[in-house]
């Protein structure tokens, strides 16, 4: 185990310096196993940085990684079918990234990346079935054979964005489209966006008027699919960018018309309990209470004013 | 006042003709006088065994008719006693029934008795929680219906116009539900008014309550409280929680229900006062550890309120008590949102989790808390004075039922009417967050995608508010949003406290605090620019709820344990042992505890821990009650007739005397005799003369005294014959043999020890020869008190 633990550690690590190839031979001093105890506390870093030089350097650096593995085929765990797996998912996992990344701002994530999610999910799960071809299993060669299990870590944090922005509401089954809602939302969407576009950057009050409708049809949509829960990100964030433009840079505000009658009508109810007590206290008789002397000894008497006495 | 009408109801009522029949004339006989200006001993039990049987209202006036002469009417305030309330019977009556039946108990017997104490609890937790579930899911969905209407509408009209029908509507609604809520209550069961707490403090004071425990109460609390929350008044469930709690306890632990006639004939040996106390604060704690998720705050509660009659082992079952209840309502509840078996969802008030991470203290921020703790005092001072005057005005001028749910109804609408204006007034507006706390998020006049922020304290159930308060994030709230709630909200919950519906003061109180709280956090925040992260506004808050809760109620331990445990976070309870300590201090200073001076507004004879200070100098002589009605070890049938159904000097406990016949020796003392076991015994004519007749008669047992328990008929519902009266009864067996005396230079602090400690109904004051001089009863001891100007004395009066 620590021996693969190493190796992997060192691929890491040989993204940055990729000068000894014999290192990674299985008889790597101790010396360097301390040494990579540093860098190796921030996985995921390393991960990020691997990624980057993967993606700035494509047609080099995703290869390297396997080649570093194939150096050494005596190595009888890592059958030829799993570095195959691995090699495909590295290349997905790029794909996906580098698809990601430039969805970000304004939010297109799930519309865009929906089929290289895909991909990268289903070469996974191949990774993660038990069974291969020849009854191989590649699940604890590659995903739980060392403390960082790398590539699991790096599909976890593809499988968070995803979860967290949602996507799974906008895409069909099986990642094989956008959802119909999810379409008729985003025609909508376009439908008033060229309506806003229609009227220039002064002219609020007509703007207003005259793409309420197509707005209000939007809004309502929106609030019926939020019911449905089968809001993702992508529309959260367009219906908000909508509303800003509306209601910021339009300034297309409700106004406060109805003042006088609120203000008329809660002032009755206010009234109503100051006239309340003000005819129980008038009308209603005051409850008396009767006292009753109880009996005490005789010597009691002279005692019966105690403040008197203590006065 | 109308004396004639009810002097004639008094009288028409069929099911006494026989008995007033025979009673009428000797009340107006010649023994007459001498009791016609006694009140007093008895005078103080004024209503005792009819007031169960007999309706409240007839009752003061049959009093008033018997009254001769013309006592002095004064206004109603809070230094009177009242003549309705008794004391329970904690003493153990050790007759020879009462031993022979010891006798006859076997060991296993014993154990037996044991084990269904524990069986009396489980099932005392288990439908206390059941009962909290059961309101909790009502309100929920009754209030989601209502809200969700509102909103609804509010939309509508918001850019239409017509927003003043929206407000019309939610006025409407709130006062409709409040109607029906404070019918119930103000027709049915008054008592099941207000949260219920201070009757408990009595109860477990050993005050006897009229109808505190019925389950009729139970029925128009669980309702009223439902209506009131779901009516959007100032309220909370979680004292209610408690009252019901207690009634379950008793009603579970008698076996059977007078109100519903079904006996079990299970539990009969708990028929007692004594064992119904430790159920009842059994039934409290669970109620409170079902309210607030806080099994062991709910023991401290009952050891907080009735801690003077308290052991290891009953502390033990309340405790199993508290947490059957607390994990019947986690069960059930996640049976209800759909996560059967998962046990770990808290109490009906839920404060969320504080995480310790965001919300840790540091040591400076101590002094911040302890000057939060004073401001929660002098607060709480002040709500607790102004509800003081409200609730005087309210005893003198708003007494009629139909007023008192008039006054309801304008509660509710109002509290509408104010939510409404502040709401539309409000320019705070904050985004919508993905993780939001509000279910009923109003836009208003903000942009979309935001909303009124004023709207989440005001159009929500109190306790969601309070979750809000506590838990989102820093810039939620505007401090002007704040400051305006904090301002009406308080002056809302004070008006609604004491109203006739059945609603608790611990939610209000919360909401309030969390809402200053958070504006002094806020108000930190800005003071400190540079470090704006060690002043969480949601710390505040927790910190200011409690410290207002502290001030209106003034419970110390229960509170702190209670609130640490509604938090579930530890690392709390000295911040808020610090604050409650300090808001406690500083509001005493100014008026008491909320609770204690609606017992002094109720005049209950309540007994504190100690007599008043300064009180040595009065001895047993100057407090008892004097001269005493006594009855001879074997009295006459008619002389025991005529004092019980005397009116006028309605006594309980009457000192059974003997003379050595004979001998000129005075009378000397030879037992205590209760007026409830007279009735038993003159309704089996267990007389002396019958018994020698017929021999085969079966001998009276002690069960016969606890199926007449806990309503003992009037005496004017039992005929006894003009051949009867002149039978005669040995009391012999029946009489507690040794009752406690006391000789009549005692001191008063003395006196009082022995009442307070030992649960005691009557005290005998002998003198050297041991014969009779007088009588100490609760209301004896409990008219002086500490006030102003030093040691004084309190009046009874009739109410």
């Amino acid at each position: 185990m620590s021996l693969y633990k190493n190796c992997l550690i060192l691929l890491a690590i040989n993204i940055f310096s990729p000068v000894s190839g014999d290192g990674v031979n299985g008889t790597a001093p101790d010396t360097t196993d301390k040494r990579t105890q540093s860098p190796s506390l921030s996985p995921p870093v390393v991960a990020a940085a691997e990624l980057n030089s993967a993606n700035i350097k494509p047609d080099l650096d995703s290869l390297f990684p396997l080649s570093l593995l194939s150096s050494f085929p005596e190595d009888p765990e890592v059958s030829d079918y799993c570095s195959e797996l691995l090699h495909i998912f590295g290349q997905r996992y790029v794909a996906c990234v580098s698809c990601l990344v430039p969805a970000a701002r304004p939010v297109k994530v799930c519309q865009n990346c929906y089929s290289s999610y895909g991909s990268l999910a289903n070469i996974y799960r191949n990774i993660s079935g038990t069974l291969g071809p020849a009854n191989v299993s590649c699940k604890d060669n590659l995903l739980r054979s060392d403390r960082l299990m790398l590539v699991n870590l790096l599909y976890i944090n593809l499988e968070d964005v995803w979860s967290k922005s949602n996507c799974k509401q906008c895409i069909t089954k099986e990642f094989q489209s956008l959802t119909n809602d999810t379409l008729y939302f985003m025609a909508m969407l376009n439908q008033t966006r060229t309506c806003f576009e229609k009227y220039p950057q002064g002219n609020h009050s007509e703007q207003c008027k005259n793409c309420n409708s197509s707005y209000k049809g939007l809004n309502e949509l929106y609030s019926r699919m939020e019911k449905n829960q089968s809001l993702c990100i992508d529309i959260e964030d367009a219906q908000n960018l909508i509303q800003k433009i509306q209601w910021t840079n339009f300034n297309c505000t409700v106004a406060r018309e109805e003042t006088v009658p609120i203000i008329a009508v809660s002032s009755f109810m206010l009234f109503l309990p100051i006239i309340f007590y003000l005819s129980s206290f008038l009308h209603s008789e005051q409850k008396k209470r009767k006292l009753i002397h109880p009996k005490r000894a005789k010597s009691y008497s002279s005692l019966t004013n105690i403040q008197d006495k203590l006065n | 006042m109308a004396n004639i009408t009810k002097k004639v109801s008094w009288s028409s009522r069929p099911d006494e003709s026989g008995s007033a029949g025979d009673a009428t004339p000797l009340l107006n006989g010649s023994e007459q006088p001498r009791y016609s200006r006694q009140n007093s001993a008895g005078g103080n039990m004024f209503h005792i065994g009819r007031l169960s049987t007999v309706d409240l209202e007839e009752e003061i006036t049959s009093e008033e008719d018997s009254l001769r002469g013309r006592p002095k009417e004064i206004p109603h305030n809070e230094k009177l006693l009242s003549l309705k309330f008794e004391s329970l019977d904690y003493d153990n009556i050790e007759n020879q029934l009462f031993l022979e039946e010891e006798r006859r108990m076997s060991p296993m017997n014993f154990r037996c008795l044991e084990i269904s104490r524990w069986v009396v609890c489980g099932l005392i937790g288990f439908l206390t929680g059941l009962i909290a579930c059961s309101i909790d899911i009502i309100v929920e969905k009754l209030a989601g219906y209502k809200y969700q209407a509102v909103k609804e509408n509010i939309e509508k009209f918001t850019e239409g116009g017509g927003l003043s029908v929206s407000l019309i509507l939610w006025a409407v609604l709130n006062s409709s539900f409040v109607m029906v809520g404070s019918i119930t209550v103000a027709f049915f069961e008054p008592i099941a008014a207000g949260s219920g707490i201070p009757q408990i403090k009595c109860y477990l004071n050993g005050v006897k309550i009229p109808r505190v425990v019925r389950l009729k109460t139970l029925m128009v609390k669980v309702f009223g409280v439902i209506c009131s929350v779901v009516g959007g008044l100032a309220v909370g469930k979680e004292g209610p929680m408690i009252h019901s709690g207690a009634v379950v306890a008793a009603g579970v632990s008698q076996g059977r229900s007078t109100s519903l006639k079904r006996d079990f004939k299970m539990f009969e040996y708990f028929r007692r006062d004594t064992e119904k106390r430790d159920f009842v604060s059994a039934g409290a704690a669970a109620g409170v550890s079902a309210a607030f998720g806080a099994p062991v705050g709910g023991v401290l509660f009952s050891l907080e309120e009735g801690a003077s009659f308290w052991n290891q082992m009953l502390t033990w079952r309340i405790f199993f008590a508290s947490m059957i209840s607390t994990f019947t309502l986690n069960f059930v509840l996640s049976v209800y949102h759909k996560t059967p078996g998962q046990l770990s969802s808290p109490g009906l008030i839920n404060f969320g989790r504080f995480d310790s991470d965001t919300m840790a203290y540091d040591l400076y921020e101590v002094p911040l808390f302890i000057i939060m703790g004073a401001i929660g005092g002098v607060l709480g001072a002040l709500f607790n004075i102004l509800n003081y005057w409200l609730t005087i005005f309210r005893i003198r001028y708003v007494h009629r039922p139909c007023l008192q749910v008039m006054e309801a109804m304008l509660v509710a609408a109002v509290t509408a009417t104010v939510s409404f204006t502040m709401i539309y007034f409000s320019n705070d507006c904050q985004p919508l967050d993905t993780d939001q706390t509000e279910e009923y998020p109003l836009q208003f006049f903000c942009a979309d995608g935001e909303y009124n922020s004023m709207a989440t304290a005001f159009f929500n159930t109190p306790e969601r508010s309070v979750r809000s308060l506590f838990h989102n994030q820093a810039g939620t709230y505007n401090p002007l949003t704040l400051g305006l709630f904090t301002l009406t909200y308080f002056l809302l919950a004070c008006w609604t406290y004491g109203l006739a519906v059945s609603a608790g003061v611990f939610i209000p109180s919360l909401l309030i605090g969390a809402a200053w709280g958070r504006l002094f956090g806020i108000m930190l925040a800005t003071i400190t620019p540079n470090n704006p992260v060690w002043a969480d506004p949601g710390k505040y808050a927790l910190i200011g709820a409690a410290a207002q809760l502290g001030g209106i109620v003034r419970m110390t331990l229960s509170l702190t344990v209670i609130m640490m445990e509604a938090t579930g976070n530890v690392t709390y309870g000295f911040p808020i042992m610090l604050v409650l300590m300090t808001a406690k201090i500083v509001g005493d200073y100014f008026v008491e505890g909320l609770y204690d001076i609606h017992i002094k507004l109720q005049s209950v004879p309540f007994l504190h821990w100690e007599a008043p200070a300064t009180s040595h100098w009065l001895t047993a002589r100057e407090v008892m009650s004097s001269p005493v009605t006594c009855l001879n070890r074997i009295e006459k049938v008619g002389t025991i007739v005529d004092i019980l159904s005397n009116t006028s000097t309605n006594h309980n406990g009457f000192p059974v005397v003997v003379q050595i016949t004979g001998s000129d020796e005075p009378e000397k003392l030879c037992g205590l005799i209760l007026r409830s076991q007279l009735i038993v015994l003159l309704k089996h004519k267990v007389f002396m003369e019958l018994a020698r007749s017929r021999l085969t008669r079966r001998k009276l047992q002690l069960k016969d005294f606890r199926d007449a328990y806990p309503r003992f008929p009037p005496i004017q519902s039992i005929h006894v014959s003009q051949d009867e009266r002149e039978c005669m009864m040995d009391l012999t067996e029946f009489m507690n043999p040794t009752p406690y005396t006391v000789p009549q230079d005692t001191s008063l602090p003395r006196v009082f020890k022995l009442f307070r400690a030992l649960g005691l109904r009557h005290l005998v004051v002998v003198d050297d020869e041991n014969g009779v001089v007088g009588l100490v009863t609760r209301k004896d001891l409990a008219r002086y008190h500490m006030g102003k100007h030093g040691l004084e004395e309190l009046q009874l009066a009739q109410t």
